[in-house]
């Protein structure tokens, strides 16, 4: 049973309460008026009938095989028949004080049903119908046959139109939930498909380290690659399980570490986001970079360096430590001197424009120590 | 510790990284007793086996790799646990190194690193990458920030401990921060294993409390 046909059937299954308790008010309405009615005979028939049919076509209304056109049709013939008999059994002074229809409401069942189960415009053609059979069964019009008339034409429009946007939002959400359930699975196949790479890459690492030679620059590049993927699939599964990027413009320092030249840096920090402005974050990241950069320049390329975040209250603050030869005491300061500003301008200047502060360890034979200190920006959200 | 070669156990769900690690343990004279896919597994086979050291993966089929940690350290305290994990440093680290393990190694170390890793975690020593010490720093940073932090039962750091583990995050050894304190290697590692051994205690009473909290202690007991 497709979303759609489930609507309808719950449709008719209130439609059924709906008709039990029209078929009632017609029974009862008939017996209350039995004594006026010109052939009790033909009436007791009639209503007999309608009450036979409407448990047989609500039975029928049940299943979305058996509700074919024919039955819409036949419910609706039976309704018109009935109110055309009205005429051989009310006697005249029935017919002159406006008395209700043999069947009375009971024929709004049928061109509900139209409404529930067939596009709009049919509903209300039913609805038409129906009310020029109850008009050509009078013998002038007045009361309040027209309001009833109205009021039933109106239903039909706006339960066949309601039905109708029903059907498309069920089907539509069904699509949603279908597409949702294939991208589960795929991101599910996709994680086992990740996880078999990340191994490979990070085993031809391991290897090409220990084989040397030009299988060491392979296994490097597949540890900048297994690096890279892993930081891509974790921001991804990162990501989904908070259903947004951090709030307020603000950037996770580790995920923005990360991607500075995996395999050689080390990155370690608290095992949570630390969540600064994007702009400074941004910033923060530039000048690790330019440290990072240094140390290729003065270390060399396969130099190692360690970055380490930590969070100290209002601070946060990122140590850059490489492993060379480290410059000697008084080069720092020799250099601003002499103008070429190299290091202090790109890590000091930055850092204080930063509203932070940049200090250099350093010695000969102990490598460089930056530590950066950036204070939390107050009034962020 | 019995005599006789080092026994061990390898868990790992991938074939290719559990015969890696099974030939070069072997190929340095270390008994692999057994392997294991499975968290079921590992279970299972070390109530078999009884292996002083095991080599676990942390990603791998229920139970997962912490809660296998948990059930090995508390079935037999004497057992080591050296996880070894592609995962960049990640909180399943630092609850693996909670709930007991004293040793953690990325897989991309060589062989020679897994080596030395399995021989020291085997003597009682911790293994730390400055990944888990960054992860262990920040750990202590929050429990100091939780609203019970003033609870006397919370664990802290000396400020020799906390020097020690940063300059571990910075990437330094045992032996360069053993130089730069003036202290020796042996302090250094005493430093280090407190650390861990605070946190495991901590996170001992935290779950025997939620246990008496639950009314579990009745029906463990």
């Amino acid at each position: 049973m497709t979303p759609s046909q489930q609507v309808e059937t719950t449709l008719f299954r209130a439609l059924t309460v709906l008709r039990g308790v029209v078929t009632v008010y017609m029974l009862v309405l008939n017996i209350l008026r039995w004594d006026e009615l010109a052939r009790p005979g033909v009436a007791a028939a009639a209503v007999v009938f309608m009450v036979c049919w409407a448990v047989f076509v609500s039975w029928a209304y049940d299943s979305p095989r058996r509700r074919t056109l024919g039955l819409y049709v036949a419910d609706l013939a039976v309704a018109l028949l009935m109110m055309l008999s009205t005429p051989l059994v009310q006697s005249d002074a029935m017919l002159d004080r406006h008395a209700s229809t043999i069947p009375s409401f009971w024929v709004m069942a049928p061109v509900l049903a139209w409404a529930a189960g067939r596009p709009w415009a049919q509903a209300v053609g039913a609805a038409v119908l129906v009310s020029a059979t109850d008009l050509s069964v009078r013998t002038d019009l007045g009361g309040n046959t027209w309001g009833n008339l109205f009021l039933l034409v109106l239903a039909a429009g706006v339960v066949g139109w309601t039905a109708e946007v029903l059907r498309e939002a069920v089907e539509m959400r069904a699509a949603a939930e279908r597409a949702a359930a294939v991208q589960q699975e795929r991101t599910r196949l996709a994680r086992a498909v990740h996880d078999g790479v990340l191994q490979v890459l990070t085993m031809v690492q391991r290897r090409g380290a220990e084989a040397g030679g030009d299988l060491a620059a392979l296994g490097r590049v597949a540890g900048e690659q297994e690096a890279a993927l892993r930081a891509l699939v974790q921001h991804d599964a990162r990501t989904l399980a908070r259903d947004a990027p951090p709030p307020g413009g603000e950037t996770d320092l580790m995920v923005a570490l990360g991607r500075l030249h995996p395999g050689r840096v080390t990155v370690a920090g608290p095992g949570a986001p630390v969540l600064l402005p994007a702009q400074d974050a941004a910033e923060l990241v530039a000048v690790v970079s330019a440290c990072l950069d240094n140390v290729r320049a003065h270390v060399g390329e396969e130099a190692r360096a360690w970055v380490f975040v930590e969070e100290l209250g209002d601070e946060v603050l990122v140590s850059v430590r490489d492993e060379g030869a480290g410059i000697p005491s008084g080069r720092v300061e020799e250099a601003a001197r002499e103008g070429r500003m190299g290091i202090r301008d790109s890590v000091c200047g930055r850092m204080t424009d930063l509203g932070g502060r940049a200090e250099l360890t350093t010695g000969a034979g102990q490598g460089t120590e930056w530590e950066l200190t950036l204070p939390r920006r107050r009034g962020t959200t | 510790m019995t005599d006789g070669p080092l026994r061990v156990m390898v868990v790992d769900d991938h074939p290719m990284w559990r015969d890696a690690v099974e030939r070069d343990l072997a190929g340095a004279g270390v008994e692999v007793v057994a392997t294991a896919a499975t968290g079921t597994e590992a279970l299972v086979r070390a109530r078999a086996t009884r292996p002083a050291v095991v080599v676990l993966d942390l990603q791998i089929p229920a139970p997962n790799g912490v809660e296998v940690t948990a059930t090995l350290v508390r079935e037999d305290p004497t057992v080591r646990v050296l996880i070894l994990s592609a995962s960049g440093e990640q909180s399943d680290v630092l609850e693996a190194v909670k709930a007991g393990a004293t040793g953690y190694l990325v897989k991309s170390a060589s062989s020679a690193e897994l080596l030395e890793a399995v021989r020291r975690v085997a003597l009682g020593d911790t293994v730390f990458t400055p990944g888990l010490a960054g992860l262990v720093l920040g750990e202590y940073r929050r429990l100091s920030e939780a609203p019970a932090a003033d609870a006397d039962d919370t664990p802290r750091l000396t400020e020799r401990e906390t020097e020690v583990l940063r300059l571990v995050a910075k990437g330094l050894s045992y032996r360069q921060i053993a130089e730069r304190l003036v202290l020796s290697h042996r302090t250094v590692q005493n430093h280090v294993q407190n650390t861990l051994r605070k946190l495991q205690l901590h996170n001992r009473v935290q779950l025997v409390r939620y246990a008496i909290e639950q009314g579990l202690d009745e029906e463990l007991g």
